[in-house]
């Protein structure tokens, strides 16, 4: 195989026809891209899962009687309900937190509103107990057997309201996917097009070859590499577009506080390679079938 | 170096098969015309010989070649045992008149030395020596047709197949091509050359095969074209 004839057959094709070469690295690149956000997705779900599911709790906050009562849950109804969770198989420790506590813990939270703070006295802040869990999954046994129990005002679960926001990411991710989808059919059908397209254009070409005894790869693989280039390009044009969404607008979202960070290296690996893999394979497999389907050997 | 046993084909959008029991054998180094009337069979022939088609029945053999039983990946051998002519030249227009012929030895994977060095020599043969540099549009008729020819020859094959190649050329031109066919001919090479064209088959007197309607009906071997035609 001489590479400098083969590369030479490559470039000629894909300047040939520039119009679709460059509707065809568009489409692959923008889903590539969005098959790239569905993995940020994917890896950024994960890490809150790691960072917080550790941390969530079922916070049974109390009634009145012993928010206002009892400062370090030494009395008989906070006690034993204290005594009680500690027994419990479920539980792994179980932190009082009483009504100071609470009230600090929000000072310190909604520091930055002084209005919402001047309207809140320590007096409308529950005293809780903060349990954690062996498994923050199986929260629900807990909430049902500690509602509505003497001294109990409310039993909130914290993975409840996580769920909700991993909800969100979820929907994210699976509606990055169906776009990767769609695009990538689109993707699919101009690659077979421009191959097709480009085999007319170089029927002469490929009928001489065919008569001179040319093998299978001499003649069709200019066109199957013409369709690994355009994925080429259009994985590390994805990358581009995934690294200029992060630096322009994910960054301001994702600060590390709240959502992780997504950093460049972790665009550049492992999601860059996984794309570029993805392309390759994909536009190196539809450019083999369409060449099976539609241009004759 | 060509044997067609009994070979029928029919193509599926037709009634009449376009051959019907066809048994002819060329030996090496012969020169055979295949003359008839369009529509007689001669371009599949050809066709069969190059294993663009596969015969409905019957045996074809090209040198060792069993072309109908041909594994896929094994039909290139074949072709490059087998250099094709055609009426209308089939030059890439924006090569060379080299670039052309060496075209036909690099998809073959060639390698370069070699190319360098056959290349001038088979312009030569051809008497095109002096032209290596020019494109096909600034030739004439007869000048891509040596062109053509040169390709088809570079990879010295057994056997060399012309589709009508005077088709588009004038009677003196065409002379100058029968001399260089007949020229190759003389290398040892076998020439099958289908051509409707009275005056050459004639001046040639060389084995005539004539088909009609998919049948042979004439193989002398040394023909005219016909009498009364």
């Amino acid at each position: 195989m001489r590479a400098s004839f083969v590369f030479s057959e490559v470039v000629t094709g894909l300047r040939r026809n520039v119009t679709m070469t460059i509707a065809m690295i568009l489409t692959t690149a923008v889903s590539l891209a969005m098959l790239g956000g569905g993995l940020l997705a994917v890896r950024t779900i994960d890490k809150m899962k790691a960072n917080f599911l550790a941390e969530v709790e079922v916070s049974i906050s109390l009634v009145d009687q012993v928010s206002a009562n009892d400062k370090n849950c030494s009395q008989q109804l906070c006690g034993s309900l204290r005594q009680s969770l500690q027994n419990n198989p479920g539980v792994e420790s179980v932190v009082y937190e009483n009504r100071d506590q609470a009230y600090q813990r929000f000072q310190k939270i909604f520091a930055s509103q002084p209005e919402l703070l001047e309207l809140t006295g320590p007096e409308a802040l529950p005293a809780s107990l903060q349990v954690k869990l062996k498994d923050p999954d199986r929260s629900d046994a807990i909430i049902k057997q500690y509602t509505g129990q003497p001294g109990v005002r409310k039993v909130d679960d914290q993975k409840k309201f996580l769920d909700r926001v991993f909800n969100v990411f979820n929907g994210v991710r699976n509606i990055a996917f169906v776009m990767a989808l769609i695009m990538a059919v689109a993707a699919l059908l101009l690659i077979a097009n421009t191959i097709q397209v480009s085999a007319f254009t170089r029927r002469t070409e490929v009928g001489i070859m065919r008569l001179v005894g040319a093998t299978r790869w001499y003649t069709q693989l200019p066109f199957l590499l013409e369709a690994v280039v355009a994925g080429v390009v259009g994985a590390v044009l994805g990358t581009v577009f995934l690294l200029l969404t992060k630096l322009s607008f994910l960054d301001s979202v994702f600060t590390g506080e709240v959502f992780p960070q997504i950093t460049t290296l972790e665009v550049l690996f492992p999601v860059a390679p996984i794309l570029l893999a993805v392309s390759v394979v994909i536009s190196a497999i539809t450019g083999y079938v369409t060449l099976r389907l539609y241009v004759r050997h | 170096m060509i044997r067609l046993e009994e070979v029928s084909k029919v193509y599926k959008t037709s009634t009449r098969p376009a051959l019907e029991r066809v048994s002819v054998e060329v030996d090496k180094g012969e020169f055979v015309f295949l003359i008839g009337p369009s529509g007689s069979g001669k371009s599949t022939f050809l066709r069969l010989l190059l294993r663009e088609e596969v015969p409905s029945k019957g045996r074809v053999m090209v040198s060792n070649f069993d072309v109908a039983k041909l594994a896929r990946r094994r039909v290139p051998r074949l072709r490059q045992t087998i250099g094709c002519v055609f009426q209308d030249f089939r030059l890439l227009a924006n090569k060379t008149v080299a670039e052309n012929v060496a075209f036909a030895l690099e998809v073959i994977g060639k390698p370069r030395p070699t190319i360098r060095k056959v290349v001038p020599e088979v312009l030569e043969l051809v008497g095109l020596d002096g032209k290596a540099d020019r494109l096909p549009n600034e030739l004439s008729g007869g000048e891509q047709q040596r062109v053509a020819i040169a390709r088809a020859f570079v990879n010295r094959p057994l056997v060399l197949l012309a589709d009508e190649p005077t088709g588009n050329l004038d009677p003196d031109t065409s002379q100058d091509i029968m001399l260089l066919l007949e020229r190759i001919n003389r290398t040892g090479t076998t020439v099958l050359m289908a051509t409707h064209d009275h005056s050459i088959v004639d001046s040639m007197r060389r084995r005539v095969v004539e088909l009609q309607l998919g049948r042979v009906i004439r193989d002398d071997s040394r023909g005219v074209y016909g009498i009364g035609r």
